[in-house]
């Protein structure tokens, strides 16, 4: 029983990560109505990237991760050049598979550069689990959830009180009202992206930490838990993204203990079929799509 | 030749695959997850020849068949979902039916090798077309017919009010249910007519290579089967087509490039979805195209 | 037509006039083209490469020396290697490209057994049989291990780790050296045929068969998956004196380092043949530190050491358990071709291909990097044309492969 709990605990705190990727995917989907299939792909980009000064130069983790974030940035406002900005509306595909390409063509960037082989990624956060009373609780989960937190207070905080998070929401429920009343829709664009990135640089940090490597394999594992938690979650809806990030941590850690790792994949599907034929607008989404 | 014979075989298995994945989405929906039925047909055909001795017409019938079933009870709860969500239900469909062959093992002694799908290890030992003496030519000649065969079916359907059903329904529900179109068999009717495409391309597939295992219908088989139709064009059957050949030729042709072939499998669908989004053959050209061969009218179309 | 259309229509004709490789002549100026097919691109690109490396590094060594004697003349070897990206599709068409556009005297690889499945299922079954259309181009595979591939084919011959044998050993050995250590704790990968066929065809009947140990506890994962909390935490219940980790590097590293978290000390950790390599020194040397595993390379001897310099030097390829074979295989065959009085002309590839798979199957022993290889005989019950070869034990110490225990042939003076 008291394994169950302690596997609950930690799935919680993990769900945090998965939370913060549904919602980058979450953001962009609801500003821009599109899919950036590239985003896991970015992630993994800052998290190579983010090791460089602490292999080179000892750096440390504040540093690393500003470098993650720049190289995510880069890495966002190539993909929304080469990927967003060309295709007309009214095409919905086609950004689908542009975004697919890049996924292909950054992947293939970094297993070019490292042979496909996995790089060690040191963990600030301690090699030990912290002992909570009866519990082992994973210290770099601990802190994934808490700067998660505090991420998604900064958001929440740029898209409820800045102008270009009013900006966002406009272009989200009204693109071409918006755009009458004179918000640069290509700035506002190129802007999401940049807010996206860096938290996909911050994400990219915490993803390789808790994973313990930089692997050629973090791009389509944060796409696919990303995808899930926005479907689970609600598309486009941000507090929807941390409870369907958090369900699904708790899901697959109880999955794990008491079925194996076999049976946690297909309960993930199972449930995420449950709520596309019972609620397919999501937990907290509003909208039907 | 014999390469050449190889690539156009993987290239007619191919397209069948992105024509299974266009006919779900001309009418209206995108599904990832052809590749779930190709397994199953592949699976199903691969039982049929290799663990209960039938033959190989028996063996695609019944693949396409099983597919076709699952397609069908698919198709149901797909009307709820729409978009993203279909594609991400869809995917989920494709891996649970991954998982489900990881998991099965069903083997029988013959002779001296032990045959049938065996979980993770793989179903091996699919030799109907090697023992059976077919050549490398005359199996290209049975895929090719077989393509011809859909491919002309699908032609007609282009063609036919059946079709025009189905892109009315990809263009506005709501307005093709108000002229009378039941939405709901066009759509179920299109994913079982997927699955059935689908699950001969994986029948096909397994006496070609003589093995499947559930990582070759996994997430890179997704993408590849749906990059097809939409690189090559939903206006037209011919779309998927060229788009299989376009695809499949940069992958082997470009061998001399070694590690550059992915980069430029990416940077051509990005590069291509920017100069033509609705892919090489879309509605406009197909238009065209089949108005040269529609007889001359006095009047012109509107 | 637009430009765009135009652009494409160019790139499509390029790509598909591109495809039989035109270009290729016959043995052009006196060479003999030998071939392989491994990972070059993709997830398994690290072992592909340096399988290549090793190959290559064969290959120039033999031609330093003046080549290949084919019908009394000095004929140099070119190699065609061909990238499958550990991918069947892809590797079904690289073999017949290999055997009819590169016209191959034979072919080393594939790198992956699931590869190595369809395209070695696709080849004769049955040699000079006229009414089986398969492939007809001879293997000589350097990594891939999977149980029972050299069985699919008379023209497959495997310099491949012995797992059940290794494993076995290993069993008996504990036995003997350390009957202390009385229960075992297993993890596999669940979705890696590789390694749950470790535990269940080669580690299962070996604990079985000694009748010493006792397993408390056996868990999976999947081979990429990132959180192993759940499992080790079952393992640190179990608490067992031996643990098996019959996992490939990236799983390996990310449950070392949850054993590490929740402070799982067992007092011995045996892995699998594939990770005595330097990938998993890249990724987690330091909780992977005191892994035991299975090998057949060790630079151990100066010669060994030579080689491993060498292929690092020139062609930056890992010496290791997989890529060490490349190097042998090709050191042998040339051997065996001259022995077996090639023609080395278009027409007479096939019987040449033939010869030389003869001499293969009848050349009993052979001497290896590190000492004498036997290939099994075709009639063989459980492996035909499979090897045996001594094997070690190597250790990570210090962020290195050291020697455990090596055989008495072996052990450094």
């Amino acid at each position: 029983m008291l394994d169950a709990m302690e596997q609950l605990i930690n799935g919680l705190l993990y769900g945090a990560l998965y939370a913060l990727i549904g919602g980058g995917f979450s953001i962009l989907f609801g500003v821009m109505r599109r899919f950036n299939m590239a985003y896991g792909s970015t992630i993994m980009a800052a998290a190579y990237v983010s090791l460089i000064p602490f292999t080179r130069f000892q750096a440390p983790a504040v540093v690393m991760v500003l470098a993650g974030v720049a190289m995510a940035v880069l890495v966002g406002l190539l993909v929304e050049f080469c990927c967003f900005r060309f295709i007309q509306k009214g095409h919905e595909l086609a950004p689908l598979m542009t975004t697919i390409g890049a996924l292909i063509v950054i992947t293939e960037a970094i297993i070019h550069a490292t042979d496909a082989v996995g790089l060690r990624y040191p963990s600030p956060f301690g090699e030990e689990s912290l002992e909570v009373g009866r519990f082992l609780i994973r210290p770099d989960y601990l802190a994934v959830a808490v700067v998660g937190l505090v991420c998604f207070l900064v958001i929440f905080w740029i898209i409820h009180r800045t102008r270009l998070g009013l900006a966002m929401r406009a272009v989200a429920e009204r693109p071409e009202a918006a755009q009458i009343l004179g918000v640069n829709l290509r700035t506002v664009n190129t802007l999401t992206f940049v807010l996206t990135s860096a938290l996909a640089g911050v994400i990219g940090f915490f993803a390789a930490v808790t994973v313990g490597s930089a692997r050629p394999d973090l791009g389509v594992f944060a796409t696919g838990k990303g995808l899930v938690v926005m479907v689970l979650g609600g598309l486009g809806s941000l507090p929807g993204a941390i409870a369907g990030g958090l369900l699904l941590g708790i899901v697959e850690f109880q999955a794990t203990w008491f079925l194996g790792a076999t049976f946690r994949d297909i309960v993930a599907f199972l449930i995420l079929f449950a709520i596309l034929v019972f609620r397919p607008s999501g937990l907290l989404g509003s909208r039907p799509h | 030749m014999d390469y050449v014979i190889a690539v156009a075989s993987i290239i007619g298995i191919h397209a069948l695959l992105g024509l299974s994945v266009y006919v779900v989405a001309i009418c209206g929906q995108m599904s990832f997850g052809q590749q779930g039925f190709f397994a199953l047909g592949a699976y199903t055909a691969g039982m049929c020849t290799a663990l209960w001795g039938l033959g190989f017409v028996p063996a695609l019938l019944l693949g396409t068949l099983v597919a076709a079933l699952f397609g069908f009870v698919v198709g149901f709860p797909a009307l709820r979902v729409r978009g993203l969500y279909l594609a991400i239900a869809t995917f989920g469909f494709g891996e649970i039916v991954r998982l489900a062959f990881l998991n099965v093992r069903y083997t029988r002694q013959i002779g001296d090798r032990v045959v049938g799908p065996n979980g993770a290890e793989g179903f091996r030992h699919v030799r109907w077309v090697f023992d059976g003496g077919v050549t490398g030519l005359q199996y290209l000649g049975i895929i090719l017919l077989v393509l011809a065969v859909v491919a002309g079916f699908f032609a007609w359907l282009d063609r036919s009010k059946l079709g025009a059903k189905f892109r009315a329904v990809e263009e506005d529900e709501t307005a093709a249910a108000m002229v009378g179109i039941n939405v709901t068999q066009v759509k179920v009717l299109g994913f079982t007519l997927g699955g059935a495409v689908a699950g001969l391309s994986g029948s096909l597939f397994i006496h070609y290579s003589t093995y499947i295992d559930h990582d070759m219908v996994a997430l890179p088989l997704a993408i590849a089967s749906v990059t097809y139709p939409i690189l090559g064009g939903l206006g037209s059957f011919a779309g998927p087509l060229l788009g299989t050949v376009l695809l499949v030729s940069i992958t082997e042709g470009l061998r001399a490039l070694a590690e550059l072939r992915e980069f430029i499998y990416g940077a051509l669908i990005i590069v291509m979805m920017i100069f033509r989004p609705r892919g090489l053959i879309d509605e406009a050209l197909a238009q065209r195209v089949a108005g040269w061969f529609r007889l001359r009218r006095r009047t012109e179309p509107a | 037509m637009r430009l765009d259309a135009r652009i494409i229509m160019v790139a499509l004709l390029v790509a598909v006039l591109a495809l039989p490789g035109w270009a290729l002549a016959f043995q052009n100026e006196g060479t003999l083209r030998i071939g392989g097919m491994w990972a070059l691109s993709g997830g398994a690109a690290f072992f592909g490469k340096s399988s290549l490396g090793l190959a290559t590094l064969a290959m120039d060594e033999i031609n330093e020396a003046g080549g290949v004697k084919v019908d009394g003349k000095a004929v140099k070897l070119t190699m065609a290697a061909q990238d499958d990206a550990c991918n069947a599709e892809q590797g079904l068409a690289a073999v017949r490209r290999l055997a009819s556009v590169d016209k191959v005297l034979f072919s080393l690889g594939p790198t992956c057994s699931s590869v190595a499945e369809p395209v070695f299922g696709t080849l004769q079954k049955k040699l000079g049989d006229t009414s089986d259309t398969g492939l007809q181009l001879l293997f000589f595979t350097d990594t891939a291990t999977k149980f029972g591939l050299a069985k699919l084919s008379p023209w497959v011959f495997r310099n491949t780790p012995d797992e059940p044998g290794m494993y076995d050993f290993i069993v008996g050995y504990l036995k003997e050296k350390h009957p202390e250590l009385k229960t075992v704790m297993v993890s596999y990968e669940s979705d890696f045929a590789h390694s749950s066929a470790t535990w269940k065809g080669a580690l299962e009947p070996a604990l079985k068969k000694h009748g010493h140990h006792q397993v408390t506890e056996v868990v999976d994962w999947r081979w990429q998956d990132t959180e192993m909390g759940a499992q080790v935490t079952k393992l640190r219940k179990a608490s067992a004196d031996v643990y098996f980790s019959l996992t490939h590097t990236i799983s390996t590293c990310a449950s070392m380092k949850e054993m590490k978290r929740q402070r799982v000390r067992p007092k011995m950790i045996v892995g699998i043949t594939s990770l005595a390599g330097t990938e998993v020194l890249i990724n987690c040397p330091d909780v992977a530190e005191g892994i035991i595993s299975p090998s057949n390379f060790a630079p151990i001897t100066p010669r060994a050491k030579q080689i491993a310099d060498k292929a690092w030097d020139k062609y930056k390829a890992d010496s290791n358990i997989h890529s060490v074979p490349a190097y042998e295989n090709v050191h042998l065959v040339k051997s065996l071709i001259e022995k077996a009085a090639i023609k080395n002309t278009e027409e007479s590839l096939l019987d040449d291909r033939r010869k030389v798979r003869d001499q293969l199957a009848a050349v009993g022993s052979f001497q290896g990097v590190l000492g004498k290889i036997t290939m099994r005989p075709e009639s063989d019950a459980v492996k035909p044309r499979d090897v045996d070869k001594d094997m070690l034990l190597v250790q990570i110490k210090s962020s290195k492969w050291t020697v455990f225990w090596a055989p008495p042939s072996l052990q450094q003076k």
